[in-house]
Parts: C-alpha cells; sequence; structure tokens
C-alpha cells in the first residue's frame, strides 16, 4: 500500500477509529467486520480498492480483509441493486420452502443468483442461517430487514412494498 | 511429564505436548495433511482423528493436548473408519488427475488413499473446478487439487512474515488464492512448494520435467548465502532438475530460501564454458586442458620474472570452495606473492584483526537472543532465513532494533529504528553506544550527542538478558566498515553481549581460513584494483560485478598484460579483458567445503559430472602448482587439501578455528559526509554469477532493473519525479537510469543497486554520485 | 522272442503300421498354414509391436505419466517430458528399445489413457539393431497405421478389463 491513496473519507476513517479504540491497541484488526461495513455503507458495495484501504487502515494484509470480506454474504464484492434480498437456503429453510422461494423469486424477477435486475432496483443472493429455522423460509432486505414465512404470496408482497 | 498409552505402548511426554506429538515420539504414525511441525495448528483437514477413551468422538490428534492417563488408539475400528470418511470427503472433489500431476508419487494425498480410500467413488455430482492463480514464476497452481489444508498460507504468515495468501469464500467455495491480481514475491516462496501435501503448489521451472522416482538423490551445500544451507540436489541425467532442502535443524530447518532452490538453472546455463579458451592474436579458441594449462603457468612465470611476484593478484570469488581458496592462496604465495583476496565487495580493510570474523555465535543461538541489533542489513535479502529466525525470536518476545540506511520492511515488530545516510551510520551507532555506556554506567570516550531514537534502542538493548549486534552486509562493505566494526565491539563490550558479522556469502568466513586473503603486507581486493597489477588470477569471480567498484576492476583488468580466468561462466566481460578462461565446476560438480557464518566446515561431494571438459577447480589449481613447479602441491583428493587447509589432522572438524571478531588499531571516524550518497544493496538474486544466470529467478519482482531511488524530497531537489529518466555517476560512466520513490530513504541518498549490468559502469558501491536530468 | 513276434518281424508288421499312418494322413485335410499367404487367429490380447494412439481429434493420447517406464521390467522405454505451449503435460521423447522389451504388455496395462498399445503386428525387423529402437513417431506411425485393428481389439477385450 505504499503511496497509494486511501479511498475512505474522513468521516468514514473516524468511524472506523471509533470501533477499533473497542479493542486492544495492539489488535486493531478485531475491527475489520465493523469497517468492512462502514465502508459498505459508504461506498454501497466492497471494491478491491475498498477493502485494501480497510486493510491498510487497520495494519493488517488485505488478503486477510478479503477472506471476511469474501466469507460473510452481507458483504457484496460487487455493486448491488437498490433492494438485496438474500434468501436462506440452508438445510432447515430449504426443506421448508426456501429453494421454493428462491425460485419464486428467480423467476419473478427474471435473474439468477448473485445477479441484478437490469433497472438496478433487485439483487437477489443466496444465504446461510439466519437462526429463524421455525419460520422459515426467511429473507433478509438490505442486510437489516428480516421477513419470515415467505411464502409466494408474502413475496409478492414484499416486492410490492420496494419501490 | 504427562504419562498417556498410544496403541497400549505407555510413554511420557513433555507437558503441553498433543497427541500427534506424542505418536511421533513413540514411532507411531498418524495421518495428517495440515499439521507440520513448524508451523501452527490449524485442524482443519481431520485426517489425524484418533480414538481416545472415554472422549465420544474420534479426536483430531494434532489439536488434542495430552492429559495425564490418556488412551488413545491410532487403529482402531473408530479411528480407522473416521480416517477413511475423512479421506472420502477429501477426495469428493480432488481431480483424479494423478497421471499429469507432477506431485505424482510424492504426494502425501495419494499415498494415504492408498490406505485409507476406497476404490471407487459415492460421489457421483459434479466435482467442484477452482481457477488457478498467478503466483509468479516459480510456484505453479492447479487449485481445483486443493485440499484446503492452509499450510501455505500459514506459512506466508507465520513464517515468511507477510501474509500473502489467504483462504477466501467459504464452505465448499472456500479457496486458496492471493489478493485479487498479487503474486507471492516473498523470498522464501518456494516453501509452499514443499508444504502442500497435495499438487496445488509446484514448482514452475521444475513443471513437468521428471518423476520423483527418475531423480537421483545427492546431499550439497549452498552456495549462496553464509547461511550454508543444506540441499538435496536431485539429478537425472547428468542435469540438476531439483534442489530440495535437507533437513538441519542447526541452519535451514526444513526450509530453503528461493535463491538456493531455484539457483540450480544457472547451471544448466547456455553461458556455461566446455573448454578451455585461450586469446590467440584478439581471437577466443578452444584448446585442450594440457595447452591451457602451459599457456597459463607460462603467462603467470613470464610475468613474475618480467615484473616480480608483487605483479600479480588473485581475485577470489567467496562463493568458491575452501579448497579452491586454499590453493590460489598457497600459489601466490608459492609465485612468492601474497595479493589475494576474496572480500571483494568490502573497501575499509584498515585495522588489525584477531582472526576469522564470523557470526560471534551458533546460528541456532539466534532464535534465543532477547535483544538484537541489526546493523546495516538488507536483512531479508541478503539472509532470508535468519531473517526468519529472527523473526520467529521477535514473535517469542525478542526486541530487534535496526539501524541502517534504507529502511526495509523486516515484517517484524522492531523495538527501534535509525535510518541514517551512510557517511552519518557511524555517528548513530556511536550514539546508541555512547547511550548504552550511559545506561550501564560505564565510562566512554565518545564524543557524541545522543538523539532520541538512538536512546530508545540503546534501552531496548540493556533491558535484556541475552542481547547481540549483528552487522549486515551494507556494514562490512561500508566506506567505514572498520569503524562500525570497533564501535559494535565497544558496544558489545558495555552490553556484556556478543556481536559478529552475517557472512555475505557461503565462503565469507571460509576464505580467512583458507588464507584467501592477505597475510602479511599483500595488496587487499581494494588496493588491488586501486594498484594495478600486470596479472590477475580471477577465480570464480565476475569482478565487474562482483568488486566494490565494478568500474575500476574492469579498468585494472584490461589494463592488465594478463588475466587467467577461472570460471564456470563465460561472460562479455571476461571475454573482453581475459587471456585464458578455464572453465572450473560450479559447487555441483566438485566436491568442496564452505564454511559459513558461524564457521561450520561443511564439505560435499559432486552431485553430478561436470560439464564437457569442466574440471573440479582444486584440481585444475593443483595442476598449475605442479606445473609451476611449487612444492606442497601434490593433494591427491579434495579431503587432503581440506585438512591441510583447516590446518593438520586428517578429518574433517564441526567447526574452524580461530574464530574473532575483535579488530584492533582502528581510527574511529564519526565525520558525517556531504552530497548525495550511494546506498547499494546487492538485490538477492544479481549477488553471484550462479544466480544471475538462474532465468526463472530473474523473472521475479526481486529481480527488476534497478531504478535510481530517492526519497521525496531528494527527488524534489533534482526537480525529477518517479518514473523520469535520470543521469547518475558516482566516477564511472553516467548511467541513465529511471528515478524511482522510495520513501524508506534518508535526504540527499540514491538507493543504487549494484551487482547488475546496468549499473556496472556507474562507479563504486559507496561515496559521493552525481545526479542530473537526463 | 515268441512265434507272435517272429510272424511281425517276418511279415514287416511294423512297416506297415507306419506306413498306414503315412497313407492316412496323405489323405486327410492338410493343417499346414501357408505363412505368409495364410495366418493363424490371433487373440485380441496378442503382444505384438508397440504404437501410440490419438484421440479420434489427432489429439495424442500420451500425457507423459511414465508409469509405463516406471513399470517396464526390461527398462525398454525412456520418456523426457515437458510443458507443451498450450501447457499441457506431453512428452518430448518416447523411445521403446525393442531389444530390450520382452512383450509382457505390463506398459499398455498401466497406461491410464490407452496411449501405449501392443498391437497385433509382428511382422518388422531391424537389419541393424537400432532399427528397432522405435521412437515417438514411429510408435506414433503405428498407432496411426493400425489403429482400426487396436480399437478393434480394445473393443473385443473391454467387457474383461
Amino acid at each position: 500500500m505504499n503511496g497509494q491513496p486511501n479511498m475512505l473519507s474522513q468521516e468514514a476513517r473516524a468511524r472506523i477509529d471509533r470501533e477499533v479504540a473497542k479493542y486492544p491497541t495492539d489488535q486493531k484488526q478485531s475491527a475489520v467486520m465493523a469497517a468492512l461495513r462502514i465502508a459498505q455503507e459508504e461506498q454501497g458495495w466492497l471494491s478491491n480498492a475498498a477493502i485494501e484501504s480497510v486493510a491498510s487502515h487497520l495494519d493488517m494484509p488485505a488478503i486477510a480483509a478479503f477472506e471476511v470480506a469474501s466469507f460473510y454474504n452481507m458483504y457484496d464484492l460487487r455493486p448491488i441493486g437498490k433492494y438485496k434480498l438474500t434468501v436462506c437456503t440452508n438445510l432447515p429453510c430449504a426443506l421448508s420452502g426456501g429453494v421454493h422461494a428462491a425460485e419464486y423469486l428467480k423467476r419473478k424477477l427474471g435473474i439468477d443468483l448473485n445477479e441484478t435486475t437490469p433497472d438496478g432496483k433487485f439483487t437477489l443472493k443466496e444465504g446461510e442461517c439466519m437462526g429463524a429455522c421455525g419460520d422459515a423460509p426467511v429473507m433478509l432486505v438490505n442486510n437489516v430487514q428480516m421477513r419470515c414465512f415467505m411464502t409466494p404470496d408474502e413475496i409478492d408482497k414484499l416486492l410490492a412494498e420496494c419501490k | 511429564m504427562l504419562e498417556l498409552e498410544i496403541d497400549g505402548k505407555a510413554l511420557q511426554v513433555k507437558e503441553g505436548s498433543t497427541v500427534i506429538d506424542a505418536a511421533h515420539q513413540a514411532g507411531i504414525y498418524i495421518p495428517h495433511f495440515c499439521y507440520h511441525k513448524k508451523l501452527s495448528i490449524a485442524a482443519n483437514c481431520r485426517m489425524c482423528l484418533v480414538q481416545v477413551e472415554k472422549a465420544p468422538k474420534p479426536l483430531p490428534a494434532c489439536a488434542t493436548p495430552v492429559t495425564n492417563g490418556m488412551k488413545v488408539f491410532t487403529h482402531s475400528d473408530l479411528a480407522i473408519k473416521a480416517q477413511k470418511g475423512v479421506m472420502e470427503f477429501l477426495l469428493i472433489n480432488h481431480p483424479l488427475d494423478c497421471p499429469i500431476c507432477d506431485q505424482g508419487g510424492e504426494c502425501q494425498l495419494q499415498d494415504l488413499a492408498v490406505g485409507y480410500g476406497s476404490s471407487s467413488s459415492r460421489y457421483q455430482e459434479e466435482k467442484r473446478v477452482v481457477v488457478n492463480k498467478n503466483l509468479g514464476p516459480l510456484i505453479s497452481t492447479d487449485m481445483t487439487r486443493c485440499i484446503n489444508c492452509t499450510r501455505c498460507v500459514r506459512f506466508t504468515q507465520e513464517i515468511a512474515g507477510e501474509m500473502e495468501l489467504g483462504q477466501a469464500f467459504r464452505g465448499d467455495r472456500a479457496e486458496i488464492m492471493p489478493f485479487i491480481e498479487k503474486t507471492v514475491d516473498s523470498e522464501l516462496s518456494g516453501n509452499i512448494i514443499d508444504l502442500c501435501p497435495v499438487g496445488a503448489l509446484t514448482a514452475k521451472p521444475f513443471r513437468f520435467a521428471a518423476r520423483t522416482w527418475e531423480l537421483a538423490r545427492r546431499k550439497s551445500i549452498s552456495p549462496h548465502d553464509g547461511l550454508g544451507g543444506n540441499l538435496v540436489v536431485q539429478v537425472k541425467h547428468d542435469k540438476v532438475l531439483r534442489v530440495l532442502p535437507l533437513e538441519n535443524e542447526h541452519l535451514n530447518e526444513c526450509w530453503l530460501s528461493d535463491k538456493d532452490r531455484f539457483s540450480y538453472e544457472g547451471l544448466n546455463s547456455p553461458d556455461r564454458l566446455t573448454k578451455p579458451l585461450i586469446k590467440q592474436g584478439g581471437a577466443w579458441k578452444e584448446v585442450e586442458w594440457n595447452q591451457a594449462l602451459d599457456y597459463v603457468a607460462h603467462a603467470m612465470r613470464d610475468i613474475v620474472k618480467e615484473h616480480g611476484p608483487d605483479a600479480v593478484g588473485a581475485i577470489v570469488s567467496p562463493h568458491g570452495t575452501l579448497e579452491e581458496m586454499y590453493l590460489a592462496g598457497k600459489l601466490m604465495r608459492g609465485l612468492g606473492s601474497d595479493n589475494i583476496d576474496c572480500r571483494l565487495r568490502q573497501s575499509d580493510f584498515s585495522g588489525r584483526r584477531a582472526g576469522t570474523p564470523w557470526l560471534g555465535m551458533k546460528i541456532a543461538e539466534i532464535n534465543k537472543l532477547d535483544r538484537v541489533l541489526v546493523v546495516c542489513s538488507f536483512l531479508r535479502k541478503d539472509h532470508p532465513l535468519i531473517a526468519q529466525r529472527l523473526r520467529q525470536a521477535v514473535k517469542r518476545g525478542a526486541q530487534v532494533s535496526v539501524i541502517h540506511a534504507a529502511d526495509e520492511d523486516l515484517l517484524m515488530k522492531l523495538a527501534g529504528k535509525i535510518i541514517a545516510a551512510p557517511s552519518q551510520l557511524p555517528d548513530r551507532l556511536a550514539q546508541i553506544t555512547k547511550a548504552v555506556a550511559e545506561l550501564k554506567g560505564a565510562t566512554c570516550d565518545l564524543s557524541v550527542a545522543v538523539g532520541a531514537e538512538a536512546r530508545k534502542i540503546a534501552e531496548s538493548l540493556v533491558s535484556g538478558q541475552n542481547a547481540a549486534i549483528l552487522l549486515g552486509n551494507l556494514a562490512q562493505q561500508h566506506a567505514r566498515a572498520s569503524t562500525l566494526n570497533a564501535l559494535t565491539q565497544q558496544l558489545a563490550g558495555y552490553l556484556g553481549g556478543r556481536f559478529g558479522f552475517l557472512g555475505e556469502a557461503a565462503n565469507s568466513v571460509g576464505g580467512y581460513v583458507a588464507k584467501a586473503v592477505p597475510a602479511g603486507d599483500g595488496l587487499d581486493a581494494s588496493r588491488m584494483l586501486t594498484e594495478p597489477r600486470k596479472a590477475y588470477l580471477v577465480i570464480g569471480a565476475e569482478p565487474e560485478l562482483d568488486c566494490a567498484d565494478g568500474v575500476r576492476a574492469t579498468n585494472a583488468l584490461t589494463r592488465a598484460d594478463s588475466v587467467i580466468v577461472l570460471s564456470p561462466f563465460k561472460s562479455a566481460a571476461a571475454l573482453a579483458y581475459a587471456d585464458a578462461i578455464l572453465p572450473v565446476a560450479p559447487f555441483a560438480e566438485t566436491s568442496g567445503s564452505f564454511v559459513n557464518t558461524e564457521g561450520r566446515v561443511q564439505s560435499f561431494q559432486a552431485v553430478n559430472r561436470p560439464l564437457g571438459e569442466t574440471r573440479p577447480g582444486w584440481k585444475v589449481l593443483r595442476v598449475l602448482g605442479n606445473l609451476l613447479k611449487l612444492d606442497g602441491f601434490d593433494f591427491a583428493s579434495s579431503e587432503a587439501v581440506r585438512d591441510e587447509a583447516l590446518g593438520g589432522g586428517a578429518g574433517k572438524p564441526e567447526f574452524a578455528g580461530d574464530l574473532d571478531n575483535i579488530i584492533a588499531d582502528v581510527a574511529i571516524d564519526l565525520s558525517p559526509g556531504g552530497g548525495i550518497e550511494r546506498v547499494a544493496d546487492v538485490p538477492i538474486y544479481f549477488a553471484d554469477a550462479l544466480v544471475r544466470r538462474a532465468p526463472s529467478l530473474q523473472k521475479t519482482k526481486d529481480a527488476v532493473t534497478p531504478a535510481a531511488r530517492m526519497n521525496a524530497a531528494t527527488l524534489a531537489k533534482f526537480g525529477v519525479k518517479a518514473g523520469e529518466q535520470l543521469k547518475v555517476s558516482g566516477g564511472g560512466t553516467p548511467a541513465t537510469l529511471v528515478a524511482a520513490l522510495d520513501v524508506g530513504l534518508p535526504d540527499d541518498c540514491l538507493r543504487l543497486a549494484a551487482g547488475h549490468a546496468t549499473t556496472a559502469a556507474v562507479g563504486a558501491m559507496s561515496g559521493a554520485m552525481t545526479v542530473e536530468k537526463a | 522272442m515268441g512265434a507272435r513276434d517272429l510272424i511281425q518281424t517276418f511279415f514287416l508288421g511294423e512297416l506297415r503300421q507306419g506306413l498306414s499312418v503315412t497313407l492316412r494322413y496323405l489323405f486327410s485335410p492338410k493343417i499346414t498354414i501357408q505363412y505368409p499367404e495364410e495366418k493363424t487367429p490371433i487373440s485380441p490380447r496378442f503382444r505384438g509391436l508397440h504404437a501410440l494412439r490419438r484421440y479420434p481429434n489427432g489429439e495424442e493420447r500420451c500425457i507423459a505419466c511414465k508409469l509405463c517406464e516406471a513399470v517396464c521390467p526390461a527398462m525398454a522405454i525412456t520418456i523426457e517430458s515437458a510443458e507443451r505451449e498450450d501447457g499441457s503435460r506431453r512428452t518430448t521423447r518416447y523411445d521403446i528399445d525393442l531389444t530390450k522389451c520382452i512383450f509382457c504388455g505390463f506398459c499398455e496395462e498401466a497406461c491410464p489413457v490407452d496411449a501405449i498399445v501392443e498391437s497385433h503386428v509382428i511382422e518388422y525387423h531391424g537389419e541393424t539393431r537400432g532399427d528397432l529402437h522405435y521412437t515417438k513417431q514411429m510408435l506414433l506411425a503405428n498407432g496411426e497405421r493400425y489403429e482400426a485393428d487396436i480399437a478393434e481389439a480394445r473393443a473385443l477385450d473391454a467387457r474383461y478389463r
């Protein structure tokens, strides 16, 4: 990272520093998940340059930050649409209609998993267990809003809500 | 001590041992992939599952600590069933391409699949495919074969010091990769090839060249850095095809630097000579050995007769064997001349040495140091595996400080760091010395003002129990090397610690032992060139690249009446200045010995037959001695030469005698210099004739064409930007080079690598430079 | 010697018996094969002259795994391998010294891609010893020449493999 400009804003860096302060001084990289989240909020998605900036800010190898960013599906390594719908397809969900929900969404939106609709509105992703297997099938909207019992009717309702 | 029972065998192990350690101690093999004794424990391959009494499920032997009274079954039905189950999972996505895999025949997965795999697969679904990664010119990848043991990741992180690889994505999509578009550039990168238990990472230069069972394995010693790494050289049809480490805990452990591992390609270089060459009437002619030797003997005898023995000088490569050096010295002294030197890149020979300068300690003791000051060393590139040992020491709590002319990332935490122009380094070292003296309450007559950083380093140094100061290559090549040596000596005295030199070359210590340095009032490497001789004997060296001042060397050699070169390689420069070139064997084709930087004498045999008419150097020099009718040249073997060189008794002592770093009669000079000073590193892959001819190493990032590197302030001073052309000169022909920004340099310094054709004509490795915009 | 033997001897009994065999075979069908006009049938597993095969698209099968070289009990096979321009593993040299070869068929058995095979060809010769040193080009040429025959033999033997 010699001399490469850091693409994070002053404000983002200040927010990251607040996260860093929560950990012992010699363990800055503990804040990597929060830092990546802050970077993603600012940039919309995590480009390689953004990951590298986060890594250099936390004095950690870029690949170590990339490991984290690629592990969790809340981090987006490609630009996404306005609404990101994450469908859980882990076993309990899959058995209770998760796969069908995903199929229904694919048909409805005309895109495959990890794709974005041409109008840039929806991105479809496959997610890992969200800890609500009893409410299967579950979906996550934009990483924050969880929706349960997503039958086709519910999905239609959800899509109608997303303007 | 803990007591346990493995497969019915009772044994005692140290507290904190794991089950796999205990099994190893008991001589019981537990199959494993991700476990490696030198790396941290990951326990992610699950191959080492064993049954432990009272544990409900099989446990991974590598990550299960031994408890008192534990009963372990490594081959019980439960353990075998678990291991077979793991093997089936590992093979699910592993391609069945053993016939085209370079690992075939030496693959842990292949071997264990024979024992634990089933004869057919139950997996009917699609296998996964992983895109190959470009890891640079040394490592070839077939990532679909990867079983995600993460040994390579842990190696780059823990041993090489920089995490260049990682495991990205998750679950069945996990893959090992460098960060996007990056390659693995560590100087220790080749070790991940050995570590990879499957064929995912293989050696690019060796790709598809041979099968392991076709290769003869022969032991040898690395001819490059001062470590003296132990090698297994693998040969097929008299051609070296691969070099692997031979485990030696005292030296290289189970690692090898890329230089040692891939330099063998130079052995098969098209530059290799196959017949003696003589220049007749300006044209080169291939001749027979007897003709060539007669010619050489005559030439030398004539020069001695006409101009006296003092008109002859010998320039000996510090990468040559002890035997060659000793016979060269004996030959010169037989002729009546003491002009012989192998310290080619050094320029300050003042002061009186008490003995052979060496590391001052055993290499293995480096790991136990708790306070270290590294003086002027491009440590990672000059001594990759010693840097690795220091890195491990730092992890265990040692404090390492650095005083240097360039801020190099050593990939370890530093306690203190002083970066100053070369001419100011003696002053800075004196500051540390004075600060330590003050802290220790000793009297010190150095009149320097102690700076804050020097005090910080001093405080770090005095706070430990086991301190050492290591003088790197730049300290030895420094224009005031003796001053640095004397100051270090003083500093070590105050500290009650040790100090020593990180040997520049494989046989830097051996050069002193073999008396390939002036014994009396003979001329040293520098004076031999400033006061040109009539005839030169050049052994193994390429003076235009290997000497402190390549320009002066070229001039002296060009002007000499007779230049005899003994080398495995021909070069354009040698063809221009030499009168006879005798092809002598490189390390793989001769027997000999190297004395490494800790004084360890390591002898080796030839691993293959010499190429063409090439002959071992010691034999050539012996016959030359006979032809010159000198006494004491009747050696029957290289062992006989070695025994005489080491001072008498037959048989090889483990360590050379007379090792002593003490220097006396040094006029300590702390004056600052002026102007633009050169900081010359010898990049790792330009350091000697062999490695300069290894094509794969020459494609690495460490072998890029040298640029004129300066910090931002200095660049601004000349009004140039990085990437623009510069005209640079240091007494020789000005060279046009690309300017580059190096934020790690002090002001008014120009970092310009030596050992490369583009910078050879510029001038001396140290001193003032003139810089102008081209 | 009894009277019976005496009569046998006097009337040349053994001679007649012998001649009767001659006479019988004189008129019975002949089993002599008129080689080379006629040939005996050969098993699909017959191990004759070696050949290197190609895939139908013309790509050579051999991938330089060197298993045949390793398994050869007579050390008759010499292989050198390298990376081809397209990155695939190929032989740069594949020699079989037929003066060493004992036609055991291990090479065929070891081959994971059915590249080296022993054809049904037995009619070849060399006038000097060097002529029996088959190079990669010669072996590939054999493969091209006898491919139909080789493929048929493989197909016939397939269900026993």
